[in-house]
């Protein structure tokens, strides 16, 4: 138990199947609250899985099921809270970026508080202007934010995307593989912004790139066929990793 | 020599092509244009703003069939446009593989190829046999069920092609199903539901067996709605077999008129689907 009330998230025992096939083997695994996670395997080792399990979007196809113990702040999620409240507590952010077209940029940001009716008008003009800032697009939009979503570029979409998730004031922010659709600029920019996000919150971040996550991870959990291979401190598991599995991803060798 | 032969099959495939489409649009052309050239002479301020003169004096006009027609397509509009449009949302994103929902399925589909008679007796049948009169909203009834299909196919296809990333997007912000659907997936895909609802507009603003039995014919200005109400159809379909030159003369105008709106409609429609690519959905 005294762990508990430290750990942001306490993973136990998490397995995950797709129908007859299991994508999730027995993960186990403790984040530590305003730290930047990163998630490394090669493709369909269950990195995705892993993290929609935390936001309860695995469950949501038929015939897809969970099992294990997921605790957000000491408190079970597959228990205790409506799926609803753990997903407006535990943000996500793409792959590809998906703001909403038929919104403005400001309302895209606020989308979440609206739709569920959450905040006057007033607030959420002040939560919009405050996380399009969060994100540094602020100056870029300001004189278009009754613009639509989809008029940005991929790198401001995707940083819009963060800043309509950051607005719930999350707990978490899991994001799959953010980057990967954008150009290096792009990328830098929201590698700078992961960065700076921890400050405030929680991210748990999936990506292909393991430069990446060298570079902006505090921890780094490398999976394997469904399997948690290795997970701790971002240097160790680059500098000294324990498996030979891990050895030979981070070193480009398979993957 | 088969180089030669291969590319005169082509001439003759594409000559043989262009022709018959030349052949399809010719009856089309000829339509409008005597539609046209008859319709132009009878329209005057008077045409359009006064309502047909009894039998034997000359002059009057068409505007209370022009109002029936449009007062009747509202009515039937605010019955079958959010109808169709619920059906639409519902096999979209609520349907499963079950029997229920294939029994929705192909009954919107078979709905749209009933003939339009069917669904002029049937108001007939339900509505003006038990009041005992003619009546518009019975016309709107037949009309609003007509548009039903149209716009539950239009709703249905245009918020299935929504990216389901757009739907990852709402639920991951945990915001409620029903939320999702009519906010997020039916806000995308409005265009589309504007479009079909549009055209379902202009597909019952040419029927005229529903009328018939319906809202029947009026030479005055609507009483009421629960009265027998005038509109160009039907006015085009009495005035052209009146025998008087002057009448035969009135229903071209009213035909074009007619075709007017809908070309209208049409060039709306047109207008919308360009937006919607715009918007790069």
């Amino acid at each position: 138990m005294d762990n508990c009330t430290y750990e942001k998230l306490d993973i136990s025992g998490l397995d995950a199947w797709f129908g007859d096939k299991q994508a999730l083997k027995g993960v186990s695994l403790r984040i530590k609250p305003k730290t930047v996670t990163a998630v490394i395997g090669p493709s369909g080792c269950g990195k995705s899985t892993f993290i929609r399990c935390i936001n309860r979007m695995h469950e949501l196809t038929p015939g897809n099921r969970v099992s294990g113990v997921v605790l957000l702040d000491g408190v079970d999620i597959y228990k205790s809270v409506d799926s609803m409240d753990v997903r407006r507590k535990v943000g996500m952010v793409f792959q590809k970026p998906n703001p909403f077209p038929n919104m403005s940029i400001s309302d895209n940001v606020v989308a979440g508080l609206k739709l569920i009716g959450a905040a006057s008008k007033k607030e959420l003009e002040a939560v919009a202007e405050e996380n399009l800032k969060a994100v540094g697009l602020w100056k870029e939009v300001e004189n278009d934010l009754k613009k639509s979503g989809a008029s940005l570029s991929g790198g401001q979409q995707q940083r819009l995307c963060i800043a309509r998730a950051l607005a719930m004031r999350p707990e978490i922010i899991l994001m799959d593989e953010p980057t990967s659709a954008l150009d290096p600029a792009s990328t830098a920019k929201i590698e700078d912004l992961v960065k700076t996000l921890k400050a405030e919150t929680t991210v748990i971040i999936i990506t292909h790139n393991v430069q990446q996550a060298a570079r902006i991870s505090d921890m780094t959990a490398f999976f394997y066929l469904g399997e948690l291979i290795e997970y701790g401190e971002t240097r160790t598991i680059f500098e000294s990793p324990k498996s030979p599995l891990t050895e030979r991803y981070i070193t480009g060798r398979f993957g | 020599m088969r180089m030669v032969s291969r590319k005169n099959k082509d001439r003759v495939a594409r000559w043989l092509s262009l022709a018959i489409t030349v052949l399809a649009i010719i009856p089309l052309l000829w339509i409008i244009c005597s539609v046209v050239v008859n319709g132009i002479s009878a329209i005057n301020l008077e045409f359009i703003t006064g309502v047909p003169a009894p039998y034997g004096e000359s002059g009057g006009g068409i505007a209370n069939a022009i109002f029936g027609t449009l007062i009747i397509n509202a009515m039937a509009s605010i019955f079958g446009i959010p109808v169709g449009i619920l059906t639409g949302m519902y096999l979209s994103e609520y349907a499963t593989k079950g029997k229920f929902s294939s029994a929705i399925r192909t009954s919107v589909e078979s709905f749209s190829g009933v003939p339009s008679i069917i669904f002029g007796i049937f108001a007939f049948t339900i509505i003006v046999t038990n009041v005992r009169h003619y009546t518009a909203l019975a016309a709107a009834f037949a009309l609003g069920i007509m548009m039903i299909p149209i716009v539950a196919k239009a709703t249905e296809e245009s918020m299935r092609v929504v990216s389901d990333d757009m739907r990852e997007a709402a639920i991951a912000l945990g915001v409620p199903k029903w939320v999702r659907t009519v906010k997020i997936v039916l806000g995308v895909a409005r265009g589309g539901v504007i479009t079909g609802s549009l055209l379902a507009f202009a597909r019952i603003s040419g029927e005229t067996a529903p009328l018939l039995f319906t809202a029947l014919f009026s030479f005055y200005w609507p009483t009421g709605i629960d009265q027998p109400m005038a509109t160009l159809q039907v006015l085009i379909y009495n005035f052209a077999l009146s025998g008087y030159q002057e009448r035969v003369l009135q229903a071209w105008g009213a035909s074009l008129l007619l075709v007017m709106l809908v070309v209208a409609i049409n060039i709306v429609v047109k207008i919308v689907t360009r937006q919607k690519y715009k918007e790069g959905i």
